[in-house]
């Protein structure tokens, strides 16, 4: 736990707002939310922290669209979603020479919606061909785009509305997964 | 039309011919047949199974196959050179015959260089490899071909080492000669290292497993003759079994007292026999080998040629020398 | 850079690799900028099956994308399957009974077994043995036939639901696969030891050729085996527990200098620990459903949530952010080849063309997975 009290601190200080989230139900730790200009700091402290990027990805929402990176730790499990919102198609700082593997996934990122990385090595197209430069599969339409308040977890007060059945078993520590503690 | 009035050398020269290029289909023939047959046996499978009983006449039918394909010339290749490749490989494997003693009476011309004799048309096919390569304008095929250059000029020294410490011995490179030299010991107890290099050695000159780098199915996807379709392509192979069938005969020849052993019911012929025996006996060790072991990698295969297999045939020879002047004078 | 640097001075040139190449094992090209046997500069080139697949889920009601879960990493289907069906349970909180937990962990074992054997093989292969592939095929082919009884198709399953499993084991399937932990385990020392690792040829071909180091593994994301090999044990199954593997007693196999050698005795240990795994579930399998009713519609919360399991290949995480219909809204999917195929550029410099074909084999790539 003092490790991620450091941890938590240093995302604060970049600055980042961090919250800590039921990890048994949604699977992550911590849900960091950033602007774009210091999605490299970011990277920096948590390559410090020894941690190692999972995937980087976008989600296509209006009238942003959201850089989405998740992070894990191979020491005590911890996983960071970390999120910077960006225009639909708008420039994000590249992470490839802080963390390599990023790489691929931005240039992914980049043929699927569009969004550029600055400062990236080699944005070429990966998964899609060079001819349709113009084709942006995952960019949603405008009809079924949406706003990001659609997409978050609702706060307390629906709980026992909608999820109620989920809630209760999970607080009986019935569910598959074990929730751990980090 | 009365054959006498031609000169009876001139037939003895076709007949020969003949009896040698169907030598070496069936020979290549059986071979394929074992090589498939016993890789399913290693494989714990069949094997082929379909065509004729046990899947004997597999290998037929594969040839007619081949025959019946297209030859195919890539546009880009070399054209004269790519056709002279696979005769370039199979031409001179007919003439290695010509000095095998397969018997005491067996043996066509009987030269007193012949083991060099053989040597040299044996290494002929390095220059059939090189051209096919080099005339695919491809670049897996080029990779075969240098590769088969470098394995194959590295490893003749060994080779030619290994095989002049018999020779010291025999005091004869008529390969009948080296045969009765072997009268009472067969030259594989007194030269067990010279014969292990020899066959290791061979194995890399005929690209056998493990050294079957020129054609690394994994990496060059099938070497040299990466561009050669149907029958050009059988050339090539029934040139690589054929080389095998040297490598092996040589090995019997020097090591293995050629034609000499136990007397067979059919006395006349019990020497042919007993040689094909052990000939295809080191065959199927050369198959064996094949099926037990992964490729090395190219400098493995060049280290392990100018580390350890080139000076141990050196001492060897050294040594082989020394006893042989030795000898006389002790006893 | 050295390569520039050989551009200029020395000839060298393109060789192209792929897409139909035996080594690349798929539709994957590598564009090789070479000095004779040196490789200076491997670029892959991805892309030839993209089926994207992400489109895919975010088109249909989250059941429907379950068969396309088992095609993507076609040798690890059910545990594809398997965390499918878990991000969708922790996101609307549907509970599983514990016999189809039982269920679901012996046959994402079985499962992964039958992976690391094609592995094995197929590495060999690489290697220029041509036997190996047949004995694991025979192992392998055991599997299937097991599994095949129980969930109908041989490769591209279909098997784990959210709520449980689809149909029910019997008898008959504990006692074959009993009868294959037996026969496998009496295969281990006289086929694949002797035959393979303890092969001079073979632990010289492999041995300290590549190095992974957990600094590298970090910078690109590297999971599994050869995430493992550096010394770093990190296992999905212990280190965020999902389904019952916290109630197992097994190991996770990991090695010290991170060359091949090492990514191939480790995935051999998993074999036998996955065997442990399956025998001790075999011993403990609770009577129950194997199945919980669930409605026949359910949408999913809004929200976001992910979930990681453990393929034969590494780490595969999705991540789902649903607007609360039971469409997905937008369905990452995180394959473990992929990242781990990323790695090549940096650690083939330099290296000889066999050692490529070698490195690709250890990093065991299921194209079809990284082009989704």
């Amino acid at each position: 736990m003092s490790d991620n009290s450091i941890l938590i601190t240093d995302l604060l200080s970049l600055p980042a707002t961090v919250d800590e989230v039921d990890y048994a139900r949604r699977g992550y730790h911590l849900d960091v939310a950033l602007t774009a200009d210091r999605v490299r700091a970011m990277a920096e402290t948590l390559l410090r922290h020894e941690f190692y990027l999972v995937f980087a990805s976008a989600v296509d929402l209006a009238p942003d669209a959201e850089v989405v990176y998740q992070f894990a730790r191979h020491g005590s499990p911890c996983r960071i979603m970390a999120r910077a919102y960006v225009r639909r198609d708008g420039t994000v700082p590249t992470i490839a020479d802080i963390y390599h593997g990023a790489n691929w996934h931005e240039r992914e990122t980049k043929d699927m919606f569009g969004i550029r990385f600055a400062g990236h090595p080699y944005l070429q197209p990966l998964l899609l061909p060079e001819e349709n430069a113009e084709l942006k599969p995952l960019k949603k339409s405008e009809k079924s785009i949406k706003l990001p308040a659609d997409v978050r977890w609702l706060p307390e007060e629906p709980a026992p509305a909608a999820p109620a059945a989920p809630a209760a078993p999970k607080a009986g520590g019935d569910t598959p997964t074990t929730p751990e503690q980090g | 039309m009365d054959i006498s009035i031609l000169p009876p050398e001139l037939i003895r020269i076709v007949i020969s011919a003949v009896i040698i290029i169907a030598f070496v289909f069936l020979n290549a023939m059986v071979l394929g047949y074992a090589e498939r047959k016993l890789a399913g046996y290693i494989m714990r499978r069949p094997g082929p199974m379909e065509v004729g009983p046990q899947g004997i006449l597999q290998l037929m039918i594969d040839g007619v196959k081949l025959i019946g394909k297209q030859l195919i010339v890539p546009k880009e290749s070399g054209h004269a050179l790519f056709r002279i490749a696979p005769l370039l490989a199979f031409i001179p494997v007919g003439l290695a015959f010509v000095v095998i003693p397969f018997s005491d009476k067996l043996q066509a011309r009987d030269l007193d260089v012949g083991l060099v004799f053989m040597l040299a048309i044996m290494s002929v096919n390095v220059v059939a490899v090189l051209v096919a390569g080099w005339s695919s304008n491809n670049k897996y095929s080029l990779f075969g071909a240098i590769r088969s250059v470098a394995q194959n000029v590295a490893y003749e020294i060994p080779m030619l080492l290994s095989l002049l410490s018999v020779v010291l011995m025999a005091n004869t490179l008529s390969l009948k000669g080296i045969v009765l030299a072997q009268h009472p010991v067969w030259y594989v107890v007194c030269q067990p290292l010279a014969f292990i290099i020899y066959f290791v050695a061979g194995l890399a000159e005929t690209n056998r497993a493990p050294f079957d780098l020129p054609e690394a199915e994994s990496e060059l996807t099938a070497g040299f003759h990466t561009e050669y379709s149907g029958m050009s392509f059988s050339l090539f192979i029934l040139a690589e079994y054929t080389n095998m069938f040297f490598v092996c005969s040589i090995a019997v020849v020097l090591f293995l007292g050629g034609w000499s052993g136990i007397p067979l019911p059919f006395y006349a012929y019990s020497g042919g026999i007993w040689f094909l025996l052990k000939v295809y006996a080191l065959l199927f060790v050369m198959i064996w080998v094949r099926w037990t072991y992964p490729r090395v990698r190219f400098d493995q295969l060049l280290n392990f040629c100018w580390k350890y297999l080139i000076p141990f045939s050196l001492v060897n020879l050294m040594l082989t020398a020394i006893l042989v002047k030795l000898w006389p004078v002790v006893f | 850079m050295t390569p520039e640097a050989a551009k200029q001075d020395k000839h060298t040139f393109v060789l192209n690799m792929g897409p139909q190449h035996p080594s690349t094992h798929g539709v994957m090209r590598v564009i090789l900028e070479m000095d004779g046997e040196h490789i200076l500069e491997p670029e892959p080139v991805l892309g030839y099956g993209h089926r994207i697949q992400e489109k895919m889920g975010e088109a249909r009601p989250w059941p429907g994308f379950m068969p396309n879960t088992s095609r993507m990493d076609y040798l690890s289907a059910m545990i594809y399957n398997h965390g499918y069906v878990s991000l969708i349970e922790r996101m609307t909180g549907i509970e599983v009974p514990r016999r189809a937990e039982f269920i679901r962990v012996i046959t994402d074992e079985l499962n992964r077994i039958q992976s690391h054997l094609l592995w094995l093989g197929a590495f060999l292969l690489d290697l220029g043995a041509f036997t190996p592939i047949m004995y694991t095929f025979d192992d392998r082919e055991q599997i299937l036939d097991i599994l095949e009884d129980v969930t109908g198709s041989r490769l591209t399953y279909c098997y784990h639901r959210v709520g449980g499993v689809a149909r029910d084991i019997d008898e008959k399937f504990v006692e074959r696969t009993r009868a294959f932990i037996a026969r496998l385990r009496s295969r281990f020392k006289p086929i694949y030891y002797d035959l393979v690792t303890s092969n001079i040829i073979f632990i010289k071909r492999v041995k300290d050729v590549v190095s992974f180091t957990p600094e590298l593994a970090r910078r690109y994301g590297l999971t599994g085996p050869p995430l493992r090999s550096t010394g770093i044990s990190y296992d999905i199954r212990k280190n965020e527990p999902y389904s019952i593997y916290p109630e197992f007693d097994f190991e996770v196999p990991v090695g010290t200098k991170g060359d091949c050698l090492e990514v191939y005795n480790i995935r051999v240990a998993e074999m036998e620990q996955s065997l442990r795994i399956i025998e001790q579930a075999l011993d403990r399998l609770p009577e129950g459903p194997f199945r919980n009713k669930i409605p026949r519609k359910v949408k999913l919360p809004q929200g976001d949530a992910t979930f990681s399991v453990e393929t034969a290949r590494g780490e595969l995480t999705y991540y789902l952010v649903s607007d609360g219909s039971d469409v997905p809204y937008r369905l990452k999917i995180r394959v473990p080849s992929f990242s781990n195929l990323s790695v090549l550029q940096e650690l083939c410099r330099n290296m000889l063309l066999s050692d490529l074909v070698m490195s690709l084999g250890t990093l065991d790539l299921v194209i079809p997975e990284i082009d989704r």
